[in-house]
């Protein structure tokens, strides 16, 4: 049935319906709503679940860790500093292949301190092990939930399900919620691969010495080039059951196009209209949306862009010294391509600052008229007054 | 360490995991600070002269443990249920409870511990000493007096305490209102006391002759005489004025009569508030004169508010300094007086005659109470030379044979408490001197000292704590862990329906149930007391902590994090340093 919610209650509702065993977070703007409503569902009975109060992000992330090492279905949230201050137990549950589901919503870091959607943050953690994907509106952000609990639990790898901070965590907008039974049928009960049990002791994460330590290391690795074979599985499933998929990218007008506008988050919306009106112009521009950023699609992309001249990279986010780390990702992917397109590079709407259709029809004409792609990203609204 | 392969879908899936217990991995050798289970003094035993171990008699209420909690507060407190009735409390003051909302009633509380014994007098066994066959004379059956034959009896003692009047009490008898002091409390406190080797000889007025004949017979004397002598006003006519504890003394023993017309009462301190309190009951319309200002006033503060609901006028600032009587009328002169910038060499504000400010009043009687001092047979004292020793609560003069001054005669703040705490430091003091051929009676009776309070400790005394300090850490609130209370409203006892607005001379406080007083000692931080409530084992992350028999840490697995400490909510434990010895 459909319902007009926001990003947040997407989310919280997809948690209550994947019957979730254990939640544990502390609270920060804009994910707050997300864990609120899961505390209310706890509290009325609505999901048999724990809640756990802690005290910082750390703890939430080692409160679910335990949780997870005892074969609870397991998941938290958080945005911004809560993120970063969970680092350290990022890479512990990546590394004791535990099936954490955490949604982070997308905020600028600080100082100065700022509430408003930048995707430093997830990005500064995509080292950590863990699969990041990325959504565009509310429903992508169920679906996506829900699909991140099997995804998680099949490859036995967290996943960060993530959305940008107030337009989309909320933004109100009508998602399709199913009926329990239906999602009970899509997401059965978890049936977990560690599980710590008191009747046969052991224990986890002890001392490893150089002779295995880079085994496991390894397995992580081959574990992440397994999750697009199953993502495509999940995908045709989901889709029988509910319609609906999404793919690990999205190509849109890509295959006549000069130019490909490649996006991620909300911004993937404001490009689809802008698309529209430069079609309707006779402009041969494309759009390639980037959800899944761990493990990256390379193979996916280069079959993509492999024809295209240039690409134009919008990324709100910025890794100083080089630039937009998407830009760097795809130009990565691309680098042995021959002779492969030019990867234009820009950075926008950092701190909440918006992305307007004017500003992405401004990096389309840049791109357009541009015989030579910069080396360094091209910072797009920067404001001359400040 | 093993590496166990799990089968994912086919793929290999390598985590870390050992089935070796963990258990050997001694993380003790970590450890270089070390919690440890050491009480903490409770705010409020520190404030207490009498040193009532509070914490215990609460806990010890709140769980339904009356019987318990009574022999607990008769370790430190010869007359509880006294003090439930009279005393000012100053733990109440101090209780940490007051940082989260109100402080707990523990003089309540301490009333209807105290009436355990009294409705239901029981054989307690109090840690005892068996005779030893010596004998010390108590001059005084007041609470000085009362106190020291309790704890000289406790220590092996023969006491024989020696009465002026017809009964035994003192102040406690003669000078307190029954409103104030039902007097079938005083008696079944007296009487638990003459339980143990104690005998009270009453109408023996002692003298200078007895005294001396008094030094073959016992082998101490205790001095806790109270001051029985009203200190004169020293102005024209002062014949015609009333002696306020020779009033109060009458009233009590059933002669006092209804009076009508308007009394003065002089003075500003307990006795002049009982006097103007018990003048209202017999019908007259009472105005109390007082030299300085209402807020210098010594008597309690309860009891002034008290005095001023039931009607009482208090004319501050003015003294008497004439009183003519003619045809049965009194008429006295006042004189009005002004604060001056500079304070007497008590600390209180001076205050000096206002020219012209003068007038007269009259009434049907003028009483005095401005004080009292000890009467002429215990000048000696008087003698500073003659004291040897000069301790918070008494003084001890003679080289061979003790005598130990007590009581309203040497303290500087005339409380029951105090009065109390002078007979248990003399009785100490006694033993002291008679047990030791070089006392250091002022060194051991400090490291009974309860902090740095007034109060000090029988207990540790009787255990042989003299030889070693009491543990004195203080329990502030800063050592309560908030996140484990909640604000809960105080329960006071229950006040009667009273439609009836006459003054009378029936118990004005009222007592708890059961059920009250077990709820309002739960809301007892237990500050610095362990009340088993295992946070320190839930948190332990070594799980480390055993509650067997006595709780403890076991130090092999002990890394010395402290989170044991911090969690604690009561701060029962503290985190030592411990240098770097291994926990193996």
């Amino acid at each position: 049935m459909k319902q007009v919610l926001e990003g947040s209650q997407a989310v919280s509702e997809a948690v209550r319906l994947a019957r979730v065993q254990v939640v544990s977070a502390y609270p920060i703007t804009p994910q707050t709503h997300i864990v609120e409503a899961i505390a209310d569902y706890c509290a009325t009975g609505k999901l048999s679940a724990r809640f756990m109060c802690v005290e910082s992000e750390h703890s939430a992330m080692a409160s679910v860790i335990g949780a997870a090492s005892g074969g609870a279905r397991t998941f938290t949230a958080t945005s911004g500093q809560g993120l970063a201050y969970m680092h350290e137990l990022l890479h512990w549950a990546s590394g004791a292949r535990l099936p954490i589901v955490m949604a982070e919503v997308n905020r600028a870091l600080a100082p100065g301190w700022n509430i408003w959607v930048d995707q430093t943050d997830s990005l500064s953690q995509r080292d950590t092990g863990w699969i990041q994907l990325y959504c565009e509106d509310g429903q992508e952000v169920f679906d996506t939930t829900l699909m991140a609990f099997r995804l998680a639990e099949q490859i036995n790898l967290p996943v960060m399900v993530i959305l940008d901070a107030f337009l989309l965590s909320h933004t109100y907008e009508p998602v399709d919620i199913p009926d329990p039974e239906q999602v009970d049928s899509f997401l059965p009960p978890l049936t977990p691969k560690i599980r710590l049990d008191t009747d046969n002791p052991y224990a986890l994460g002890q001392m490893v010495a150089p002779n295995a330590y880079m085994e496991m290391r390894h397995d992580i690795q081959q574990a992440m080039q397994r999750v697009r074979l199953q993502w495509v599985k999940i995908e045709s499933e989901f889709k029988n059951g509910f319609g609906r998929q999404y793919g690990e990218i999205e190509a849109v007008h890509c295959n006549d196009a000069d130019v490909v506008l490649v996006v991620s988050g909300t911004v993937c919306s404001t490009c689809r209209q802008v698309l529209r009106d430069l079609r309707r112009q006779g402009e041969k521009v494309g759009m390639l949306k980037i959800k899944m950023l761990r493990p990256f699609p390379t193979e996916n992309i280069c079959t993509i862009l492999d024809k295209i001249p240039k690409v134009a990279v919008i990324d709100r986010n910025c890794s100083f010294g080089v630039g937009g780390i998407f830009a760097q990702e795809i130009r990565s992917a691309l680098c042995n391509l021959r002779p492969g397109p030019q990867v234009f590079s820009y950075i926008a709407g950092l701190g909440g600052r918006d992305i307007t259709p004017e500003s992405v029809v401004e990096i389309y004409q840049k791109t357009k008229e541009s015989n030579q792609a910069e080396q360094e990203s091209v910072w797009v609204g920067l404001n001359p007054d400040i | 360490m093993s590496i166990i392969t799990d089968i994912n879908d086919g793929e290999p899936l390598h985590i870390s995991r050992s089935r070796i217990s963990s258990r050997v991995n001694k993380t003790g050798s970590w450890r270089y600070l070390q919690p440890v289970f050491s009480g903490g003094m409770a705010p409020c035993r520190i404030a207490c002269p009498v040193g009532t171990d509070m914490a215990e008699m609460i806990q010890l209420t709140s769980q339904g443990q009356y019987q318990e909690a009574y022999a607990s507060v008769l370790n430190e407190n010869p007359l509880p249920a006294v003090c439930g009735y009279v005393c000012d409390h100053p733990c109440e003051a101090s209780c940490n409870r007051t940082h989260l909302d109100t402080p707990l009633a523990i003089n309540a509380i301490e009333r209807f511990v105290g009436l355990q014994g009294v409705y239901e007098p029981t054989f307690l066994d109090l840690q005892s000493r068996s005779s030893n066959g010596r004998r010390v004379a108590v001059i005084g059956s007041g609470p000085s007096g009362l106190s020291a034959a309790y704890f000289l009896s406790r220590l092996g003692y023969s006491c024989d305490v020696f009465e002026s009047e017809a009964e035994p009490g003192g102040l406690l008898r003669w000078g307190i209102p029954t409103y104030r002091l039902p007097r079938k409390i005083l008696q079944q406190e007296i009487a638990r006391i003459q339980n143990l080797d104690v005998t009270i000889h009453c109408h023996q007025t002692v003298t200078t002759e007895f005294l001396q004949s008094a030094r073959k017979h016992y082998q101490a004397i205790f001095v806790g005489c109270g001051l029985g002598r009203s200190v004169p006003m020293q102005i024209p006519g002062e014949t015609h004025a009333l002696d306020g504890l020779a009033f109060l003394k009458t009233v009590r023993q059933g002669h006092g009569t209804p009076m009508d017309g308007v009394s003065v009462v002089v003075g500003g301190g307990n006795t002049a508030l009982d006097v103007a309190r018990t003048l209202m009951r017999l019908g007259s319309q009472t105005i109390i004169l007082y030299r300085r200002r209402i807020i210098d006033m010594p008597g309690f503060e309860k009891e002034v508010a008290a005095a001023r609901q039931e009607g009482v006028q208090i004319k501050e600032l003015t003294i008497p300094v004439k009183i003519e009587q003619q045809a049965g009328k009194i008429t006295v002169h006042l004189q009005g007086m002004a604060v001056m910038d500079h304070k007497s060499d008590d600390g209180r504000p001076s205050v000096q005659p206002v020219q012209d400010e003068t007038e007269t009043m009259q009434v049907a009687r003028i009483v005095t109470a401005i004080g009292a001092e000890a009467d002429m047979v215990w000048q000696p004292f008087e003698d500073q030379k003659a004291i040897r020793l000069s301790l918070s609560h008494c003084a001890l003069t003679g080289d061979e044979f003790p005598i130990i001054y007590g009581g309203d005669i040497v303290n500087r703040k005339l409380r029951v408490s105090d009065a109390i705490a002078s007979g248990k430091q003399g009785a100490m003091a006694i033993d002291l001197f008679l047990q030791k051929k070089r006392p250091d009676i002022e060194g051991d009776i400090a490291r009974c000292h309860l902090g740095p309070g007034a109060g000090i400790s029988f207990a540790h005394y009787m255990a042989g704590g003299n030889s070693q300090p009491m543990v004195s850490r203080i329990v502030t609130y800063d050592g309560i862990n908030p996140a484990y209370f909640l604000p809960a409203m105080r329960l006071d006892p229950a006040v009667g329906n009273s439609d009836n607005e006459d003054l009378s001379f029936t118990a004005e406080l009222s007592n708890y149930t059961s059920q009250t007083a077990a709820k309002e000692a739960g809301r007892c931080f237990s500050c610095g007391v362990c009340t088993d409530c295992d946070n320190c084992g839930l948190f332990c992350p070594e799980i480390a902590v055993f509650s067997d028999e006595n709780r403890r840490i076991d130090l092999d697995y002990c890394k010395g994090c402290g989170v044991c400490v911090e969690e604690c909510p009561r701060s029962a434990m503290i985190l030592q340093e411990t240098g770097y010895e291994t926990g193996a």
